[in-house]
């Protein structure tokens, strides 16, 4: 226990000293912030232009499908704010900087995660939140403390999934020796099809991010888990172990990549 | 590189813009070997944007099969969005990925002093990229077709401004690019930059939702702003969507457009350079 402890202490630390050094460019910090800010809106614009014609897509109304986004939103915003050093992998393992993280004694997977605070992180969780906010007292649903308690713990799973994911598929970097985290971006692009409910894709796409890489767990299950709606309910009561699964995955992935490592260079 | 085709021995041509002419044209070929070398990474963006695409898709069909919304049905869609997708995958990122980091390491200064206009040479360079861009942005059209069983063929009226208003989305893209690449002398960011762009042009451009979906204001505003005919306008061209003069002036839009932000991308960069501080030495 107090192991953890001191982990979670380290971690902390870890991240502060680089929202330290990530402030000291002010400058940077908004045009991060801001364009964050910018490019989910857009995302929201475009629900609503649909939906200006459209009451409804397969049985989900605007403010379900603002739910959905919100959670990608947020689940994005959190993985940024603590777990953005995924992204760095293809350059630490590539680059031979991996080196320099195997002889502190603290676990390389959390240095890794740890090793870099997104800027556009603060943006997505004020966006995300907000239209967290405005969708769960729009949608059609009683709201009582057992559903926010739900809602909550629901939201931090699929954070969860999202950060398992990433450190998943920045996994490869282990055996694409590339310097260029291009795998990981497009298995992230194929995780922005969550936005959107599921029951619009064809059988394949739904099991492939149901099932292979389970993106829809970062918002299309939770958002069915609040909303009540059919089956798709009792999977997204599931979300936490979900996010545990992907986590442990993640991390067993890396610990596969670490004993095959061979460092680079000299 | 090691390319052992430079003939060092030949003499220069005595004319100097046809000197320029052959740099350039080498400077294309560069561009488009170095993304074959990076190949790898290329395709895994490409398959980033397939899978957007690929969502639109599905989103659209799904929308639409309840019957057309705003002249709009599902085969007329297909081809819309399809063509919007490989217009938004020319000049993509490359162009303004390579400036901003030359610029913010300072390497610009190395530019600076080549007997070669950095403008022309930085177009030169995405014309380079462009050709593999488009191929592999085809390809994938062409792919997505087939599994959302078919596209129509373009509407035989315009034809002809389809194909002028499709080669006419080179420059405006790089505009556009090229422009965006050289805020970085003054804000020293790019990736933050560049998610704003791409984020305003995925809108105004009508890539994700032809441009009658918006409200008034935004339809209008974007038909006369240089972002219509990045996607939209090739996209209605082809799905018979445009006719007439309407027709006819947005690809005088385009038209112009290309040469205004030809333009302004010359004062911005003279106004870099009078701005432009490069450390060490």
């Amino acid at each position: 226990m107090a192991e953890l402890r001191r982990k979670l202490w380290l971690y902390r630390r870890l991240l502060g000293a680089h929202v330290r050094a990530t402030l000291e460019y002010e400058a940077d910090f908004w045009i991060m912030s801001l364009s964050a800010v910018l490019v989910q809106g857009i995302g929201v614009v475009f629900l609503w232009a649909i939906f200006r014609s459209i009451p409804r897509i397969n049985g989900w109304q605007f403010w379900d499908v603002v739910l959905i986004y919100a959670l990608v939103v947020v689940a994005e915003g959190l993985s940024v704010l603590f777990a953005q050093g995924a992204w760095t992998m293809a350059v630490t393992v590539n680059l031979g900087q991996l080196d320099a993280l195997l002889v502190r004694p603290y676990p390389p997977v959390l240095q890794v995660l740890g090793s870099q605070v997104g800027m556009n992180g603060l943006g997505n969780l004020v966006l995300g939140g907000a239209l967290l906010f405005a969708a769960t007292s729009h949608v059609d649903v009683v709201w009582n403390a057992g559903r926010l308690a739900l809602t909550v713990l629901l939201v931090i799973s699929a954070a969860g999934v999202k950060v398992g994911l990433n450190l998943l598929t920045n996994c490869a970097a282990f055996w694409l020796r590339s310097p260029y985290s291009m795998f990981a971006f497009s298995m992230h692009s194929l995780g922005e099809l969550a936005r959107f409910p599921i029951t619009i894709y064809g059988l394949v796409v739904r099991i492939a991010i149901t099932a292979v890489l389970p993106y829809a767990f970062m918002s299309y299950f939770p958002a069915a888990a609040v909303l009540s709606a059919g089956t798709a309910r009792w999977l997204g009561l599931l979300t936490p172990a979900v996010a545990v699964y992907c986590l442990w995955l993640g991390v067993a992935v890396f610990r596969h990549g670490l004993s095959r490592y061979e460092s680079s260079g000299n | 590189m090691t390319s052992a085709t430079v003939p060092a021995a030949a003499p220069l041509p005595a004319d100097t813009r046809m000197r320029r002419l052959r740099a350039y044209r080498r400077m294309a070929r560069t561009a488009l070997r170095s993304l074959m070398a990076y190949q790898t990474s290329f395709l895994f963006g490409m398959l980033a944007s397939a899978f957007a695409a690929l969502s639109m898709l599905y989103l659209w069909r799904s929308v639409l099969s309840s019957g057309s919304r705003h002249g709009f049905d599902w085969p007329q869609m297909k081809a819309y969005l399809l063509v919007a997708f490989v217009a938004g995958s020319l000049v993509s990122s490359y162009t303004d990925y390579r400036m901003a980091n030359r610029i913010r390491q300072g390497d610009v200064a190395l530019d600076l002093v080549r007997p070669v206009d950095y403008q022309w040479g930085r177009f030169a360079e995405s014309l380079g990229f462009v050709v593999y861009e488009a191929g592999t942005a085809v390809a994938v059209a062409l792919v997505a077709a087939l599994i959302f069983g078919g596209v129509p063929l373009p509407d035989p009226h315009t034809w002809g401004l389809f194909v002028v208003s499709a080669l006419l989305v080179f420059p405006l893209r790089f505009g556009i690019v090229y422009v965006s690449g050289l805020l970085v002398f003054w804000t020293q960011n790019y990736v933050g930059v560049q998610a704003a762009r791409i984020a305003l042009i995925t809108l105004f451009s009508g890539a994700l939702v032809p441009l009658v979906f918006l409200p008034e204001w935004m339809r209008v505003a974007s038909a006369y702003l240089p972002f219509a005919g990045m996607a939209s306008t090739p996209a209605l061209l082809y799905s018979g969507g445009l006719h007439g003069s309407a027709a006819t002036t947005a690809v005088a839009v385009q038209g112009v457009w290309s040469v205004v932000l030809w333009w302004l991308a010359r004062a911005m960069w003279a106004g870099a350079c009078r701005k432009l501080t490069v450390h060490g030495g």
